[in-house]
């Protein structure tokens, strides 16, 4: 079953729901978190699972609503992608001009309640696999499409419901009567009038023997109205009343129960309203059917390589278009189609892909940008590719942008001072020769300055020369360090071919000193640990990541990518962070593995900063500095609006 | 051709120095400038409302807010992703400062001023949002900065509330500093709403002020001794040496809100609770009183 269904908009205000079982509001959150900003998810999947919720969404980008239905991941509800295709044209068509508007801090969306029930009602095919609808308890008629099987809970509760008022009903029956067209149309000529019959019972069923005349002036009119739906129907007329009310027919008295609700609203409404605010269930179903129609027919057609659509029209037809289309370029207020985006997006990718973003990292970009601007108009006298930068520029402050701030010297500053004092451990990691140990360097030095007492590890005891290199590193920075009168290094090494996460682990209990004697002063605030460099692709010497993330349980695990690579920088980000999982099996920081980038040699490429975006782009990881230059000052970090600036120029 | 000798012949009188030639010419050539006038007038916008931007870390209930000032009752809400603007009229209880004359007797019709409110999504990813309307607004009257008490009490929570809030506050303290002409802009105080406090675990308006004073001073202190940023040299504004992106007094180890009142910043906490038992609205009484102050 169905656990809410919601309607909202994307400033969060939800308009319209319904919850079937209490759901913490979290749940929707994190979808709109996850999936809508952070866009941690491939937009291909369709559906999101948080806790033992699955959640399906449908967006209408032009009016800015989003509709999800949440469903607990042990049922199978194919039917809800269905619902949502229905709801959403319905919902638009019904409220997408008051939505438009902009008011939509109070939306009357009470009407919607009834519709939203027939529309279960009609689509809910259960839950596919094997569990037995626990609903079909009731006696079946044969007659009766099982589709309007599956709603027979309702039942119980609509006869439970006070039977309204003639005046009330009244109006409201002819929606009824119609209602039996539309699943009916199928069946035979004879159920459909049986199911006629059944219907008719309860609606009459009120006061038929308490007031005569008003149940007179009711019977005409269904007479009447009976008409339309299928002649002949009137003689029987008679008959119908005498079939017992027991045998009723869920779905007449579910319509019935429904359609008061509306009239009932409608008429507590301000008079104009109540000609919109009733509506025909037949309509509703023709309505359904012919949406889901539409999308299936959409689907299948985008699925084929889309024949050219502007085949029609001839060539004079094709040369007033390109000229208005030139006006409303020149002028705005063109509304963007696929294939007037087509043209621009593709030179915004090459743009992109020149800037050195990789070609997934592009795509991806342009597609959100395409989702973003598809169906929309232009502003006045904004030219198409003005409002493509202008969206381009958005997404790619988007991506970039980091989730939380990222103040490394609060970090260590909270870690190592207060009771529960320790030091606090950096690593770094990356493929060979990008630069870790200049950049752990850097680092090393912008802490000294901030008066903490550095300790660096090498835990490079693979490569030849690495442990030495750092000793110069540290015998210079000891140096500069003396002379500002600031902080204080040394180096942690016990030479080389030992393991590298044993070594990292020695040199934190070494850093604490907390071993031996049982607690002494910590001795050194920071910990950085240098690692040897790795290709990325090399499963057994990544596999050791692994290992050394547990054992030495960085506070911080950074890697370093050169801004060179290209893009191979998607592949190397992602192997890298798929590697740091705690010993339960889940990544690091909140399932991304590692906390940031390090992104060296960028003083070298200009204005080709594509790695950034791409880096970011594969994890959803943060660039957290950039290395700009060949002395140990030159560490800054990111400026979100320079590099975007760069990106677009 | 008849056509074309007719419209020779009504040229030839436009041009020729008849009377009624004259008076044509004349009665257009007044009125159009007019017609013109009133044209444009009706087309432009009506006078901007008095902004009021809402503006704080995501959850601490910015849109829930903005429903109940605009409707009288709050509705259910999720994270934001886009802004919202509603226009909302005071309540009767609150008085505007244009009614700081008025007698308290005083029956004759009393029309309570609108004022639009924008919500702004507290995501960090979205907050570039709430800096573009701060800086662009013209008619902003102030800024509604709202945090949840009871994550304040919370280590994470008060950082994340500290940040945005030292961000926002330095960004309306460059504004001022970093103006081109002599004339002062126009102020933009900032309410420091202090929301659910029907919540157990919260803490009250002055506790959230204290903390988050302290906190303030705190990323004030790392901020001035981080990294460079990689925007230096693109334009003055983004780099600028260690005074300017200092908040407050220059080098004073407090931080206290009192010293945003020298860059024309008035920073006041007060307490309440967008929603109340069973979604009912709760108090927000301060809040309007607030506003009103500042319309």
């Amino acid at each position: 079953m169905l656990d809410a269904f919601e309607i909202l908009t994307t400033s969060g205000i939800v308009l319209w729901r319904k919850h079937y079982a209490p759901i913490a509001p979290s749940i929707v959150d994190g979808l709109i978190r996850d999936v809508f900003i952070e866009e941690k998810q491939s937009p291909s999947n369709e559906q999101y699972r948080k806790e033992r919720y699955t959640l399906k969404w449908s967006l209408a980008k032009d009016v800015g609503l989003v509709f999800v239905a949440v469903y607990q991941s042990l049922l199978h509800l194919s039917w809800v992608d269905n619902l949502l295709t229905a709801v959403k044209a319905l919902f638009v068509k019904e409220y997408g001009s008051e939505v438009k508007t902009g008011r939509t801090t109070k939306l009357h969306t009470s009407r919607w309640d009834a519709t939203f029930d027939a529309l279960v009602t009609k689509l809910d095919t259960g839950n596919e696999p094997p569990p037995p609808p626990v609903f079909a308890s009731q006696p079946k008629r044969p007659a009766i499409p099982r589709k309007e099987q599956v709603v027979m809970d309702d039942t119980t509760s609509a006869d439970a419901t006070p039977i309204p008022t003639p005046d009330t009903s009244r109006p409201a029956t002819p929606h009824l009567l119609t209602a039996k067209g539309g699943p009916g149309g199928k069946t035979s000529r004879r159920a459909r009038k049986a199911q006629n019959f059944a219907t008719s019972a309860p609606a009459s069923s009120g006061d038929e023997s308490a007031a005569g005349k008003a149940s007179k002036v009711k019977s005409t009119a269904k007479a009447k109205r009976r008409w339309d739906v299928d002649g002949g129907a009137i003689d029987d007329y008679g008959d119908d009343a005498t079939l017992d009310y027991s045998a009723s027919t869920s779905d007449a008295v579910n319509g019935d129960d429904h359609d008061n609700d509306i009239a009932d609203v409608s008429a507590s409404q301000m008079g104009s309203r109540t000609g919109k605010g009733q509506f025909v269930l037949k309509d509703l179903d023709d309505e359904v059917d012919a949406i889901l129609a539409s999308s299936r027919s959409q689907k299948s057609q985008s699925s084929d390589p889309d024949p050219s659509s502007t085949g029609g029209g001839g060539l004079l037809g094709t040369a007033t278009s390109r000229l208005t289309g030139l006006f409303r370029n020149a002028l705005g207020g063109a509304t963007l189609t696929k294939s007037s985006l087509q043209q621009p997006l593709a030179a915004m990718r090459n743009h992109l892909l020149e800037k050195n973003v990789a070609r997934e990292a592009a795509d991806r970009l342009c597609a959100s940008v395409e989702t973003d601007l598809l169906n929309q108009k232009t502003a006045s006298f904004t030219s198409i590719d003005k409002t493509i930068r202008e969206s381009m520029e958005k997404a790619l402050t988007r991506i970039l942008t980091p989730t939380s701030s990222l103040d490394l010297l609060r970090d260590v500053t909270t870690t190592t001072t207060g009771p529960s004092a320790r030091p606090y451990v950096i690593s770094i990691v990356g493929v060979n020769g990008v630069g870790k140990s200049t950049n752990l360097s850097k680092i090393a030095y912008f802490l000294l300055q901030n008066h903490f007492r550095v300790l660096i590890v090498a835990g490079d005891t693979f490569r030849s020369g690495a442990v030495e290199q750092l000793r110069v590193h540290v015998r210079n920075l000891s140096e500069l360090a003396r002379r500002e009168a600031v902080g204080r290094v040394e180096l942690f090494e016990k030479g080389y071919g030992k393991d590298a996460a044993s070594v990292a682990k020695e040199a934190v209990s070494y850093a604490s000193n907390n071993t031996g004697k049982g607690g002494g002063e910590m001795l050194y605030d920071v910990v950085l640990i240098d690692t040897a460099g790795r290709r990325h692709n090399d499963t057994r010497l990544m596999s050791s990541l692994t290992k050394f993330g547990q054992l030495a349980n960085p506070d911080k695990i950074f890697m370093v990518g050169e801004a060179l690579v290209g893009s191979d920088s998607v592949a190397q980000a992602r192997n890298f962070a798929k590697e740091f999982v705690d010993t339960k099996g889940n990544l690091r920081n909140n399932g991304v593995g590692m906390d940031g980038f390090i992104i060296s040699k960028c003083d070298t490429v200009g204005d080709m900063v594509g790695t950034l975006v791409s880096m970011v782009h594969a994890t959803g990881i943060p660039v957290v500095f950039l290395g700009v230059g060949q002395h140990y000052g030159d560490l800054r970090g990111l400026n979100v609006g320079w590099a975007v600036e760069r990106l677009m120029r | 051709m008849a056509s074309s000798s007719t419209a020779k012949d009504w040229l030839t009188w436009a041009f020729s120095p008849a009377i009624s030639a004259i008076f044509a010419t004349l009665l257009i050539s007044l009125t159009l400038p007019l017609l013109i006038h009133f044209y444009l007038y009706r087309k432009a916008v009506a006078k901007e409302l008095p902004t009021f931007l809402l503006i704080g870390p995501s959850g601490a209930g910015k849109t829930t807010l903005l429903t109940l000032f605009a409707n009288g009752s709050p509705s259910p809400t999720h994270t934001s992703q886009e802004p919202q603007s509603a226009v909302c009229q005071l309540p009767s209880s609150a008085r505007s400062s244009e009614d700081r004359y008025r007698s308290e007797n005083d029956t004759s019709a009393q029309a309570q001023p609108k004022l639009a409110l924008l919500d702004t999504p507290g995501h960090g990813k979205l907050r570039h949002h709430a800096t573009s309307s701060l800086t662009t607004g013209s008619s902003l009257k102030g800024l509604i900065f709202v945090v949840d008490s009871a994550a304040v009490s919370s280590a994470a929570g008060l950082t994340e509330a500290a940040e945005y809030l030292h961000d926002v506050l330095l960004l309306l303290q460059k504004r001022h500093t970093q103006s081109k002409t002599s004339k002062d802009p126009q102020a933009i105080p900032v309410l420091v709403a202090a929301n659910k406090q029907d919540v157990f675990t919260s803490l009250p308006a002055g506790l959230v002020r204290t903390k988050l004073e302290e906190e303030i001073a705190k990323v004030r202190r790392t901020r001035s001794k981080g990294l460079l940023d990689s925007g230096i040299g693109m334009d003055e504004g983004a780099g600028g040496d260690e005074e300017t992106n200092w908040l407050g007094e220059y080098g004073t180890t407090d931080f206290k809100f009192s010293q945003m009142g020298e860059h024309g910043v008035e920073v006041s906490v007060r307490g309440g609770n967008a929603k109340g038992d069973g979604g009912e609205s709760g108090k927000v009484n301060q809040w309007w009183e607030w506003v009103g102050g500042n319309i």
